[in-house]
């Protein structure tokens, strides 16, 4: 029993890392479709740029949170302006496959080469939010990081599924995504829905990559694979949904850590690809894109 | 006046899609701007609408409206159905309907634009029972209705209508028409644009005819010119 409440948490932890970085992307793209393979890379800094200012510039902790969620929000509002707004808003970049892709593919090159620059190679892990022991009882042993991660990402994904759902901003910024002329034509701005929520999610990232560091440590170079298994998670939520987006992450961290504990851990990969084939050949509306757009 | 068009002109690089255009609307007036297909009639009202760049001013009763700013002319009571409607086919008809007053009730909340769906319900009672379904799996002309009510949540004192019975079967643009006839009793300025003058002169007091980009001729009603 304890060995499965241990492989449960770790799977939920896990889990919402999946589908924290899922929430982000998905979120973002519903509203511009486009999608943020920046996100890990935001993650990246919040845990290193504010272990580097707490260690380093010998700011207190709370004040290198502060002063680090500052500078990716002020880094995320730049990218958008500098090359989001040029390229969408003035019609001057490329649009199709190159708009959804590469922009932020780009970023997240620029990203890596300045975290390389100013951190090092270095592994960096923020101090704990949460310090102490692992919570115990009997066989049953949970970080506290570990409690903060699932509890960030689960607040995280209600709240931006309650945004959209229930909100006159969020079904806006859902039309944006949907039709942009169409969304203008009622006076939505779709440059301003667009520029906040990506600088929203980036900040939210960054916060992430604060909580979770503690557990996993991060180099200059860990944000691609936070945003490939983000892009996984959106995927599995059909790139739109960011509250399932968490509640499939959670789920596929679980079954990744059952598979793991009980079978063998060189299953997980497979699983999860082989599980997203699956569904986008075989049953494409469990993921919501079953129907044509009109 | 409540609409004045002047000097309005409209380029796609180099392709000038309409030029030198000046109109003008009275209050509570329905005028047609008839012409052929791919003359300027939808760049014209998409111009005037401010969702395309432009030059030559527009003036919503006596104020300016900057270019290019959607937004301002929605918030000045100046809304645009577009000829392909333009709906968010993911979102139910009742998000649909409900954003249309985004401009007016973004500040107040969703109860707030709720109203403005109850209000247009009562024009479109057919639209009742399809609240819940998503705006894309909708037949053509119950997309034309949600397109009409979201412009009417809004409220407007000006309507631009381009093509509203395009595509649609002949009852349901007679359903359109017989709308539009009831809002023409009403104090409401519109803009309607249409390729077949018979049509567009059943409703409109005078029509203006477009060219080339350029306005040619014009109409009282009764004429078919």
């Amino acid at each position: 029993m304890s060995q499965f409440l241990n492989l449960l948490v770790a799977g939920l932890t896990s889990g919402a890392i999946y589908g924290i970085f899922g929430a982000c992307l998905a979120v973002w793209f519903r509203v511009c479709n486009v999608l943020n393979l920046a996100v890990g890379d935001f993650a990246m800094f919040g845990a290193i740029g504010t272990a580097w200012l707490v260690q380093n510039a010998g700011l207190p902790f709370i004040a290198g949170i502060v002063v680090d969620l500052a500078g990716v929000g002020l880094a995320a509002w730049l990218f958008d302006w500098v090359v989001l707004h040029q390229a969408f808003d003035r019609g001057r970049g490329a649009r199709g496959i190159v708009g959804v892709f590469f922009y932020t593919f780009g970023l997240s090159l620029v990203l890596e080469g300045v975290a390389r620059a100013w951190f090092g190679t270095d592994v960096w892990g923020a101090p704990s939010i949460w310090p102490g022991p692992a919570l115990s009882v009997l066989d049953f042993h949970v970080q506290r990081a570990g409690i903060l991660v699932i509890a960030v990402a689960i607040v995280s994904g209600l709240a931006l599924w309650a945004y959209l759902r229930f909100t006159v901003s969020g079904r806006a910024a859902s039309a944006c995504g949907e039709s942009t002329f169409g969304s203008r034509i009622v006076g939505i701005d779709n440059a301003k829905f667009r520029r906040w929520i990506f600088i929203g999610t980036a900040v939210l990232a960054a916060l992430f990559g604060i909580v979770e560091s503690p557990l996993s440590g991060f180099t200059y170079l860990s944000g691609p694979t936070i945003s490939l298994i983000g892009t996984i998670a959106a995927g599995f939520a059909s790139f739109r949904r960011p509250g399932r987006a968490v509640a499939i992450g959670l789920a596929i961290g679980v079954v990744e850590s059952m598979l793991g504990g009980y079978v063998s851990s060189s299953y997980n990969d497979v699983l999860l690809y082989a599980l997203l084939f699956g569904i986008i050949i075989f049953r494409p509306e469990v993921l919501g894109l079953g129907a044509e757009p009109a | 006046m409540a609409l004045e068009v002047a000097d309005l002109s409209v380029s796609y690089g180099k392709f000038v899609a309409v030029e030198s255009v000046t109109l003008s609307v009275a209050a509570g007036e329905c005028v047609a701007v008839i012409g052929p297909n791919g003359h300027g009639k939808s760049s014209m009202v998409t111009a005037v609408a401010g969702l395309v760049r432009r030059g030559g001013t527009v003036r919503l009763f006596g104020n300016a409206l900057p270019p290019g700013r959607a937004d301002t002319a929605v918030r000045a009571g100046l809304i645009l159905v577009p000829e392909r409607r333009h709906l968010y086919p993911e979102l139910p008809v009742r998000d649909n309907i409900m954003l249309g007053s985004y401009a007016r009730t973004r500040r107040f909340g969703a109860r707030a634009a709720w109203e403005d769906v109850s209000y247009v319900l009562d024009m479109f009672p057919e639209l009742t029972r399809l609240l819940d379904q998503k705006a894309g799996t909708l037949s053509g002309g119950q997309q034309q209705m949600t397109a009409l009510a979201r412009a009417m949540a809004a409220r407007p004192k000006v309507l631009l209508l381009d093509e509203p019975c395009l595509g649609l079967a002949e009852a349901v643009a007679r359903r359109v028409y017989d709308w539009l006839r009831e809002m023409t009793e009403t104090d409401m300025t519109i803009l309607l644009v249409e390729e077949n003058p018979v049509h567009a002169l059943m409703v409109a007091d005078r029509s203006v005819r477009i060219y080339k980009g350029l306005v040619e001729v014009a109409g009282g009603r009764g004429d078919t010119a």
